[in-house]
Formats: structure tokens, C-alpha cells, sequence
């Protein structure tokens, strides 16, 4: 450490104004736990900045520490948000007298506790930590103004981001899926494509498992030209599309039972162009007339 | 005219083969599934199990990096009358410490996201996140196995 404690506490209430009482409150707790509060702020002084922008708490939370913020520790009095609704780095308002100690233990346990939970989040801005943090471990999450700051609703929030940020990759994935809005409504979308890939890849086995006798001699004849027709750059949804209309032109033995178990599973399907598709063709196999349909050369 | 017919394995290669995913796993597939097809056909047993599990294993072996392939590899291995892709199986719950604030919204978001884990193969003991980024190129592959599948079997026809 580059500076004392008590230097660093002095640069830091002069970019926060923190009251001075804070400081003597401070000094009568051990100094080893400041060292720790220390080592918490790191030796980035960049992040301090923000600290003057403190969005108002309830009264009644109290001094928790999930995810981790620096210079959570130095908040003494509420300071009025400037009605930004600035995303920050985490910090918790304290109450002043007697709960620092309760503030400084709280934030080495969440330290330990929430390492486990979280290992493998993203660490954001770690690198400026100094050498002497054991488990440079930490979250940064944005709490917004008026959200709950507490740990548990902490993780939550940072899961839940995550996983949104997720879906919205699906998003791009499936086709179709840009139409519906809502976590549920894309994940409807998700669960039918997923369901129906899966049925069109038993399908198209089963067609394999027709034909293959009739394959060895046409193997070799294939083309990598065709593959990189299909593959290179065509939209998801046509090709899909595509695929469904060639069905019907197959011929196909019909051998025994054709186990159509797995097309009658299709649950109630919205109404995007793909699904009605597939929709079409199973109930075209389905009917009677199939026998005619198919036939061997 | 059979030479001439096995002469023309030309290939159309790009410069940088590895580059592109999609053709990377489609590459691959086809080099799993043709010649396990064809040996298939030798045996002269091929039932829809047969080819559909030779299809599964292809899609097993040429997505290894992903965790989904590792299941389905295992599942595929272990188990001697394959089971489709498509068959439900009560799976591990997922722990999901939901807040509760929507009431039965968070509810049924919840049953959907157990069901994404009975469509993916291993889904079911993965927790969510790992899910939904595997669901996402477990789908990639899904299409991309059916082309390669809808490709082989016009050819052939």
C-alpha cells in the first residue's frame, strides 16, 4: 500500500465529502479491518468518481454486501441521487454507528459466501486490484435506483441478466422469433423449433433407413458443391421452408409401420410460416392416402 | 464408368477449411454418417434404429466441443435400444430460487425452460444459463445436420 490508511481515507472524502465523523468512526474500529476495506477499494482511483452519485435507499436495508463494490464502505450519509438514474457500481447506504463493524465482518463473509456462487461471473474490473487480495473475486452489478440491494435480490439480478442476455442470442437463432415479445412467448418459439428440428432429423433418418440400400451406389457421387449451396449463407427460415416442400416429392417404401407417434406429439402451434409447414406435411402423411404417395421404383 | 464414378470424389474445397463452423460440423458429419451408412448396408440389418442411432452418433462425434454431444455420446453408448431425441424423460429438477414476482408467470417460464431441458440431451443436468447457451448451438447443429441429411437422401433418390 502505497498510502496509509488514513491518507487514502482523506483523498477519498475529499472526492466524496464524506462527513468526518465517518473517519473517527472508522478509527475506533481496528485497523485491520480497514485494511481489508482497503483492499477492497484496490488502488483504482478512477471508480471513486462515481461515488458521488448515490441513489437513495430505503431506511431500513441494511449494510449488506453481496456483490462487491469498493468504495461501498465510505457512504455515510444518504446523498441526494441528482435524479440521474445512473447505473453504479454497488454500494450500499450504511448506517452510521454501529453497524460499521457489523459492515466490515458482512463484507469478508459475502466475500467467501457469494465466491462460490459466482465464481465464474465476469469480473470486471479486477486487474487494478492490489497484490494483496487473496480472492479477487468480484461482481459488479448495476443497482439501479431504487432496487433492492441486498445480496440474494443481487445474484438474482445478475442472473437474471445473464440469462436475458442469453435468450437474446437465441433470439437471432431461431427464426421467427423476433415477432414475439416475452421471455415465455420466446421460449414457446424456441421449444417448437427445437421439437420440430428433432422431428424432421427422425424423419429424414427414417427416409435413410428406406433407401439405403439403393445409397452405395450413389455415395460417392456426392457433391460437396450441394452441401455448400444448402449451408453457406441461406436464411434459416427459407431453407427450412424449402426442405418441407421437397418431402412430398420423395418415394418412399413404406415399410411396416411407419412410427408416426412422434408427429402427433406437435403441441398447438402459433401461427409463423415454418410451423404451419411442418403442420401441413404431418397431416399430409397422416392421411390414407400415404399408401399412394409412396411408392418404390 | 464405376472409376469414373469413384474418380469424381472431387471435392470443392475452400482455401481455409477450418474457418467456417458450419461447414467445419457439416464436414464432419458427412465423413461419420456416409461410411456408417455404408456399412450399414453391408450388414444388411438396417433398421430405423440402427440408421437413426448411426445419425445421432454422427451428430455426437462431429459437435464434440459442445457439452450437449458428450450426453447424447454417452447415452448413445450406453444404451443398447436407443431412445428418440423426442421422448420425454422426467429429468432432474432444476433448482430455481425464483422471486415470485409475477406469480404464475415466473411459474410457467419455469415449466418452459424444463422443458428446453428434456429437448437437450443432457439438459437436465445443466442449470439454466449453461442451457440456454448450449440450446443455442445444439440448434445450430440440429439444422445443420438436417441439410447435410436432406442433401444425402436427394442424391440418392
Amino acid at each position: 500500500m502505497d498510502l496509509s490508511v488514513l491518507d487514502r481515507l482523506k483523498w477519498l472524502q475529499q472526492q466524496q465529502m464524506v462527513s468526518p465523523e465517518f473517519l473517527q468512526i472508522l478509527g475506533s474500529d481496528g485497523r485491520e479491518e480497514l485494511k481489508r476495506v482497503e483492499s477492497y477499494l484496490g488502488n483504482n482511483n478512477d471508480e471513486l468518481q462515481s461515488f458521488r452519485h448515490f441513489p437513495e435507499f430505503g431506511p431500513d436495508y441494511d449494510a449488506t454486501d453481496g456483490c462487491i463494490s469498493r468504495t461501498s464502505s465510505f457512504q455515510m450519509e444518504p446523498v441526494k441521487n441528482n435524479g440521474h438514474n445512473r447505473a453504479i457500481a454497488l454500494h450500499n447506504k450504511r448506517k452510521p454507528e454501529g453497524k460499521t463493524e457489523k459492515r466490515e465482518k458482512k463484507k469478508i463473509k459475502a466475500e467467501d459466501e457469494t465466491e462460490s456462487s459466482m465464481k465464474g461471473k465476469t469480473n470486471m474490473s479486477n486487474t487494478e486490484t492490489s497484490s494483496e487480495i487473496q480472492k479477487p473475486d468480484y461482481i459488479h452489478v448495476r443497482a439501479r435506483r431504487g432496487e433492492a440491494t441486498d445480496r440474494h435480490s443481487l445474484a438474482e439480478r445478475a442472473r437474471r441478466e445473464k440469462i436475458s442476455k442469453k435468450m437474446k442470442c437465441l433470439q437471432d437463432i431461431v427464426p421467427g422469433c423476433n415477432k414475439v415479445t416475452g421471455k415465455a412467448g420466446m421460449l414457446d418459439e424456441i421449444i417448437n423449433y427445437v421439437q420440430s428440428l428433432q422431428q424432421q432429423v427422425e424423419f429424414l433418418s427414417m427416409k435413410l433407413s428406406v433407401i439405403n440400400p439403393e445409397l452405395e451406389c450413389h455415395i460417392d457421387d456426392l457433391s460437396a458443391k450441394q452441401f455448400q449451396a444448402y449451408f453457406t449463407g441461406l436464411p434459416e427460415a427459407d431453407s427450412k421452408q424449402s426442405i418441407m416442400a421437397d418431402f412430398r416429392s420423395f418415394p418412399l417404401h413404406q415399410q411396416g409401420s411407419i412410427d408416426y407417434s412422434v408427429m402427433n406429439g406437435t403441441k398447438d402451434q402459433t401461427s409463423s410460416s415454418w410451423e404451419t409447414h411442418s403442420q401441413c406435411l404431418y397431416n399430409s402423411l397422416r392421411t390414407d392416402s400415404v399408401s399412394n404417395f409412396f411408392s418404390l421404383k | 464408368m464405376e472409376r469414373q464414378i469413384i474418380n469424381k470424389k472431387k471435392r470443392v474445397f475452400s482455401l481455409e477449411p477450418n474457418k467456417n463452423p458450419s461447414a467445419v460440423f457439416t464436414r464432419k458429419y458427412t465423413s461419420h454418417l456416409v461410411p456408417a451408412l455404408k456399412k450399414l448396408n453391408m450388414n444388411k440389418n438396417s433398421s430405423k434404429q440402427t440408421v437413426k442411432h448411426e445419425v445421432d452418433m454422427a451428430l455426437a462425434l462431429s459437435a464434440q466441443e459442445f457439452a450437449w454431444s458428450r450426453f447424447l455420446l454417452q447415452k448413445l453408448s450406453s444404451s443398447t435400444n436407443p431412445t428418440t431425441t423426442t421422448s420425454s424423460s422426467d429429468g432432474i429438477q432444476i433448482l430455481e430460487r425464483s422471486d415470485k414476482e409475477g406469480g404464475n408467470e415466473e411459474g410457467e417460464i419455469e415449466e418452459k425452460l424444463r422443458e428446453l431441458q428434456t429437448l437437450l440431451p443432457g439438459g437436465e443436468e445443466m442449470n439454466v444459463e449453461e442451457m440456454l447457451s448450449e440450446i443455442g448451438n445444439y440448434i445450430k447443429c440440429l439444422e445443420l445436420q438436417t441439410i447435410a441429411l436432406k442433401s444425402i437422401v436427394q442424391d440418392s433418390t
